[in-house]
């Protein structure tokens, strides 16, 4: 979800977020977040991100092919490893299912049908899992396979302050919004944060971008509520 | 020094030497590091065909998909990527991520899932290396799977139906396409002078599409506008393999060779028409023989006289 808002905070696009139990029910393609403008419906990244192009505003204009292209072949590797292993961890590590996933899916819904769904999630999210080859792997394997991401976009990154120097694209809002997820959020072990932890730019990155378009608006309050409510924040 | 490697692997086809794009990919890493491996081409053999190919066997070791394959390779030494930079490291990771997401399931469909090109082409082909009567069960297997794969990852609202998923992962393929094309520009290989991991992955996802002769060719087609693509394949498959490029040169190419060939045949034609009028100067007593071994173009006397010689 904060990859969304980061990129529509990015775009100066003023955004409201509201929690609903339903949600997923009322998205176009059944994938969460969405965004409702007037009355049109939009989610998933991608064409969330061609909808406010078609309305103007656009944060990779000014790259050229060759850099967009690099840009499309980022966000897949991120799409592909970090995603993955975030499912993985929550649907597929029977200690983190039992006592984290299970527990925080059903909350809405009472008893039994809060089992029957996050059950019916689980073995939806392990088929996958099995259709791309992953079934096979451990946790060890899962987080070889983070750590060898964080390394890759680490490397990427270097010392510049966004992905394509001077201006955030669409790549930075989703690297912010996993990076920052896996940082904050509790689970049964600190693995994966440990993982991330170990590459100081891109800690010094999510703390430069909460920083500059979650903190420092004061007025978008409900930003800033929903990421610290659900979250720690990265500053101390 | 190094234990024997064998590699088992798809046999090949089209001027390929496997149609399997994980096998492919695996032979060429080796051929660009070096790594002498002993390619075994699964024909006739019950061992293995439970799918997972392709399989590295050294000494004890098996090791059975391709990033492992490669690393064991890089740990004995059989590096192609040592000249990359960091940067260049993360960017090939980043490019395999982006082929995997969205050339795979195209490639999956044209070859597995597209009913005309199965039956004709895939089944026909991978059953007439297989013995009865696996024949009969492992085509439809990884059929199978491979649409599993499909629905599965890309399929689900707001795409209800699967003309609606085919048509997405080609729409995802051809802008695959493009952007490599773009990446690659017309440098030889996608880091500079030497082939490394990345240039290994692209010519494995790449080379089925464009060699194999299906029914159904939209991918084919594509990729056929993109000439440096093209030139990238052949280059690769020509120096490092040894395969004579059999038939799919780009389509401008074909009209270029074509007028050249023609050119020259005028050329030949004019050069015997002026030996042999020389020929006839020089059985006539008037001048001194003379030996026309090059065609000479330019305009001075020895052209007048055989022209004079016709002129009534």
């Amino acid at each position: 979800t904060l990859c969304f808002q980061a990129f529509l905070q990015m775009c100066n696009l003023p955004v409201r977020v509201v929690c609903r139990a339903n949600a997923e029910y009322m998205s176009p393609s059944g994938k969460l977040p969405f965004i409702h403008v007037g009355n049109q419906v939009v989610s998933e990244l991608g064409p969330i991100v061609q909808f406010v192009k078609a309305k103007g505003h656009s944060l990779s204009d000014g790259l050229d092919e060759v850099q967009k292209a690099e840009m499309k072949a980022y966000m897949e590797l991120v799409n592909n490893m970090l995603l993955t292993a975030e499912l993985y961890l929550q649907w597929c590590d029977d200690v983190t299912a039992e006592e984290i996933t299970h527990p925080r899916y059903g909350s809405p819904y009472p008893w039994p049908l809060n089992r029957i769904l996050s059950y019916q999630k689980q073995w939806e999210v392990k088929r996958k899992m099995k259709a791309i080859g992953w079934a096979g792997k451990t946790l060890e394997q899962v987080l070889e396979d983070v750590d060898q991401c964080c390394q890759a976009l680490s490397q990427r990154l270097g010392t510049q302050p966004y992905f394509f120097n001077k201006q955030p694209t669409e790549l930075d809002a989703l690297v912010f919004g996993h990076l920052f997820t896996i940082l904050t959020t509790q689970l049964i072990t600190d693995e994966l944060s440990e993982k991330v932890k170990n590459y100081s730019n891109l800690t010094a990155f999510c703390r430069r971008i909460e920083q500059q378009y979650f903190l420092g608006h004061d007025k978008d309050s409900s930003a800033t509520v929903a990421a610290r409510s659900a979250k720690r924040s990265l500053l101390r | 020094m190094a234990a024997p490697m064998e590699l088992r692997c798809w046999g090949g086809g089209w001027g390929l030497p496997s149609l399997h794009p994980e096998c492919l990919t695996v032979m060429a890493y080796a051929k660009f590091s070096g790594a002498p491996l002993t390619v075994n081409t699964i024909n006739n053999s019950w061992r293995a065909l439970k799918g997972d190919v392709p399989v590295l066997i050294s000494e004890d070791i098996v090791i059975s998909q391709p990033a492992k394959i490669l690393n064991f390779l890089r740990k004995q030494k059989y590096n192609a990527d040592y000249e990359l930079s960091a940067k260049q490291g993360a960017d090939t990771l980043a490019y395999i991520a982006l082929l995997e997401e969205k050339l795979l399931p195209a490639l999956l469909h044209a070859f597995w899932v597209e009913t005309e090109n199965y039956c004709s082409v895939t089944k026909p082909w991978f059953a007439s290396r297989i013995p009865f009567p696996l024949s009969l069960y492992l085509p439809g297997k990884v059929y199978r799977e491979a649409l599993n794969r499909i629905l599965l990852t890309r399929g689900g609202p707001p795409l209800y139906s699967f003309a609606e998923v085919e048509a997405q992962i080609y729409r995802d393929a051809k802008e695959c396409l493009n952007l490599l094309s773009k990446r690659l520009g017309t440098s030889r290989f996608f880091f500079g002078h030497t082939p490394t991991t990345l240039d290994a992955f692209v010519l494995g996802f790449l080379a089925p599409i464009y060699k194999v002769s299906f029914p159904r060719v939209q991918l084919q087609e594509h990729v056929k506008q993109l000439p440096n693509l093209c030139r990238f394949c052949d280059d690769i498959l020509t120096c490092y393999f040894g395969l004579t490029v059999s038939g799919h040169a780009p389509a401008g190419q074909d009209t270029a060779d074509a007028n050249l060939q023609k050119l020259t045949q005028l050329v030949n034609k004019e050069s015997n028409l002026i030996e042999k009028m020389d020929d006839n100067l020089r059985k006539s007593p008037q001048h001194p023989p003379r030996k026309l071994t090059t065609l000479k173009l330019a305009a001075g006397g020895e052209q007048n006289s055989p022209l004079n010689l016709l002129s009534p």
